[in-house]
């Protein structure tokens, strides 16, 4: 039951939202009611996993530990983001940026976003997992070319290519990955797995590598991070929430669920070496290319690359890192979603994402500035928030077995943190503009980050004891 | 079957292969379509004759879907899209056309090298066709790469897609037909949202050569 109102309540929500004809706050609150929903279910399913393992619903969709945690993640980032969009959309269409067809071409596509996330995460077929993961690009697409501005459409026509043509190689992988586990029906992980041992090594390499090439190209792994910065940076702020915390999650599922099968035939050093690989690349290049930045939200576009390459790292040293990982991944969806919603509403304030226009937030926008400072302390990895311990826990696993890389990750991140830090000082302080009226933008645009740092900051100190117990199944093959 | 021997496979895998280095070479969109229509009517004729040779119902109508979407719907968009923009030659390329060509000898050479090799024991009788497929694979790709046109970059990507399929084929690695509609679905999607960027694309830069796509530099 719970499966299907996750399935169901955004595909109805996104149908509902069409059909509706004039007024914004229909769609609101369809869009806060139905991830309010989510939220509960998903709540209830993370339980029953905890409490009974595998929630299944038939053999096509069932849900592990692992599926659970990311579920947890989507619905949280997804409930904030609706009520979020209902003050974000509302501001714009005051300012006449927009009007109810966009509007509703907004939430259509954002309920149908939400749905294609859930089904990847849901099913138990790769195949399907595949078709899903595709149809979060196509319905992703419009909403970075929302604007319908000549940069939002170079940014949507970028990313739909480098998705489809990444995503093309990773439904290669899947294919040659099926090649031993033949079926009539559908082929689900588990037969994938069980058939694992027998793989021809060779088969079996190839297969992972178009597959990490093609989900990696979804996570935003250097080099296959392009479209990354220019889709963050154009499409509307929630939805860029989503693509960070949410996407990056599901993703990062796909590529976690074919590691094992590649284990399974390979052993460990092959996918490792390229989580490990991949994870440098993107932690070094992410750091290099914030310290130039000039745009506040490809700024935090590379953090996010650079977030990605840490998973990765975590993932690729194993054992008590991949625990580590995971929990990163949690923090770094809860306080990137945090400050990407900080920055919608600094954009509304100051109608420009250059850092160089945005001086004096802490004046303009005291609420949001405090929120964006506590997010920022948050995503660089300071105490108190449970970035720093995760960091941390990935470094301390890797020093031991990878000292070169791990001294290496650390000196990208003091880049990072320099680069962020001299960026995040110009906006917060500095002398505001006459012409900036000091104000927020409204409620609905301070309480969901709020409650997003709150969890954050809880969930740092406090993991309650079913939660823990889940985060330990889902690691425990990795 | 003598339908399917190794030796007919490899003949019209080869088909497949010449045309994408056909569309390579040729200049004019209304070629690059016709191209993909004759690849992708191939690729429905063998999924049709498999089907045929299966007396299974749902592969032919997954069979006849593909026929659908690929030789009749796909190429309509791309002949209306190239009426509207009034495009009668595609983008150029950045490479000429000898580096192209020398390119594409080398990356059908490296799918015949000892690396790609073990690839063919998945299908050992349609070996040589199977290498075929994977260089298809690595020229498609090269032709989103080379080609400075986003009609003939989504054409490529059309056909990366046909030379999985083909590849599938030929190795066995076909998925059951519910899942192949499912495929399609994706790939219908695809080529209506992509059509509709490609107008996008038009009206915001005058022109679908993505070279002329620089607003992002600006900021």
């Amino acid at each position: 039951m719970l499966l299907i109102i996750l399935l169901c309540v955004p595909f109805a929500a996104s149908v509902l939202s069409w059909l509706v004809k004039k007024r914004t706050l229909v769609l609101e609150s369809l869009a806060a009611g139905a991830s309010t929903i989510e939220l509960a279910a998903a709540l209830s399913l993370a339980g029953s996993v905890a409490k009974s393992g595998p929630y299944s619903l038939t053999d096509s969709f069932s849900v592990d530990p692992l599926g659970a945690v990311v579920i947890l993640i989507l619905a949280i980032i997804g409930v904030v983001a609706a009520w979020y969009s209902a003050g974000y959309l509302r501001a714009e269409v005051e300012k006449s940026i927009i009007g109810f067809h966009r509007v509703r071409q907004y939430f259509v596509l954002l309920h149908l976003f939400i749905f294609a996330m859930f089904f990847a995460v849901a099913t138990t077929s790769p195949t399907l997992m595949w078709i899903a993961i595709e149809a979060t690009t196509l319905s992703t697409a419009f909403l970075i070319s929302f604007y319908n501005n000549a940069s939002a459409t170079e940014a949507a026509w970028k990313y739909l290519l480098v998705n489809s043509v990444g995503l093309l190689l990773g439904f290669f992988g899947t294919l040659l990955f099926l090649s031993p586990a033949e079926s009539a029906g559908l082929t689900d992980w588990n037969s994938l797995f069980a058939a694992a041992a027998g793989f021809d090594p060779f088969i079996a390499k190839i297969a992972f590598v178009f597959v990490f090439i093609g989900y990696g190209t979804k996570v935003g792994w250097v080099p296959m991070h392009t479209w990354r910065p220019d889709a963050y940076s154009k499409a509307p702020i929630p939805v860029v929430a989503l693509f960070s915390g949410s996407l990056l999650s599901v993703a990062f599922l796909a590529v976690l669920r074919f590691k094992l099968i590649a284990d399974a035939s390979l052993g460990g050093d092959f996918s490792a070496n390229m989580l490990i690989g991949f994870g440098l690349s993107s932690i070094v290049v992410a750091a290099f290319s914030m310290l130039g930045q000039k745009n506040y939200k490809r700024l935090l576009a590379y953090s996010s690359i650079k977030h990605a390459g840490i998973i990765a790292l975590g993932f690729g040293f194993g054992g008590a890192a991949a625990g580590a990982a995971l929990l990163h991944l949690i923090y770094h969806a809860l306080a990137k979603s945090a400050l990407f919603l900080s920055a919608g509403n600094i954009f509304l304030k100051y109608s420009s994402t250059k850092v160089e226009n945005v001086r004096g937030v802490l004046s303009a926008l005291p609420v949001t500035g405090v929120l964006f400072l506590a997010g920022f302390v948050a995503i660089i990895g300071l105490p108190p928030f449970g970035l720093f311990f995760t960091e941390l826990s990935i470094l301390a696993a890797g020093i031991q077995y990878h000292p070169a890389v791990s001294v290496i990750v650390l000196l990208a991140l003091a880049l990072g943190f320099i680069g962020f830090l001299r960026h995040a000082v110009a906006m917060m302080f500095g002398e505001r503009e006459k012409r900036i009226a000091p104000g927020e933008a409204g409620v609905w645009t301070i309480v969901p980050i709020i409650i997003l740092l709150a969890i954050l900051a809880a969930a740092s100190w406090y993991l309650p004891v079913s939660f823990r117990s889940l985060l330990e199944s889902a690691v425990l093959a990795y | 079957m003598d339908f399917f021997s190794a030796q007919f496979l490899f003949f019209v895998q080869t088909l497949l292969f010449a045309s994408v280095i056909f569309m390579h070479l040729s200049k004019k969109s209304a070629s690059v379509i016709f191209l993909y229509q004759v690849q992708s009517l191939i690729v429905a004729c063998l999924l049709l004759g498999s089907a045929l040779a299966e007396s299974a119902i749902f592969p032919l109508f997954v069979a006849v879907v593909v026929c659908a979407v690929k030789v009749v719907i796909a190429p309509h968009f791309f002949r209306r899209l190239t009426r509207e923009l009034q495009l009668k030659f595609s983008a150029s390329t950045y490479l000429s056309g000898p580096l192209t060509l020398i390119i594409l000898a080398a990356l059908t050479a490296f799918t015949y090298s000892h690396f790609f090799a073990p690839l063919s024991t998945l299908n050992a009788s349609n070996a040589r066709a199977l290498l075929l497929a994977a260089a298809m694979m690595l020229a498609a790709l090269f032709l989103i790469v080379n080609r400075k046109g986003a009609l003939s970059q989504m054409i490529g990507i059309l056909s990366l897609e046909n030379a999985i399929v083909a590849f599938a084929f030929l190795s066995g690695l076909e998925q059951s037909p519910a899942l192949e509609l499912g495929v399609l679905f994706d790939i219908l999607m695809w080529i209506i949202i992509a059509t509709v960027f490609a107008s996008m694309v038009y009206r915001q830069f005058g022109s679908l050569d993505v070279t002329a796509m620089n607003s992002l530099k600006e900021e």
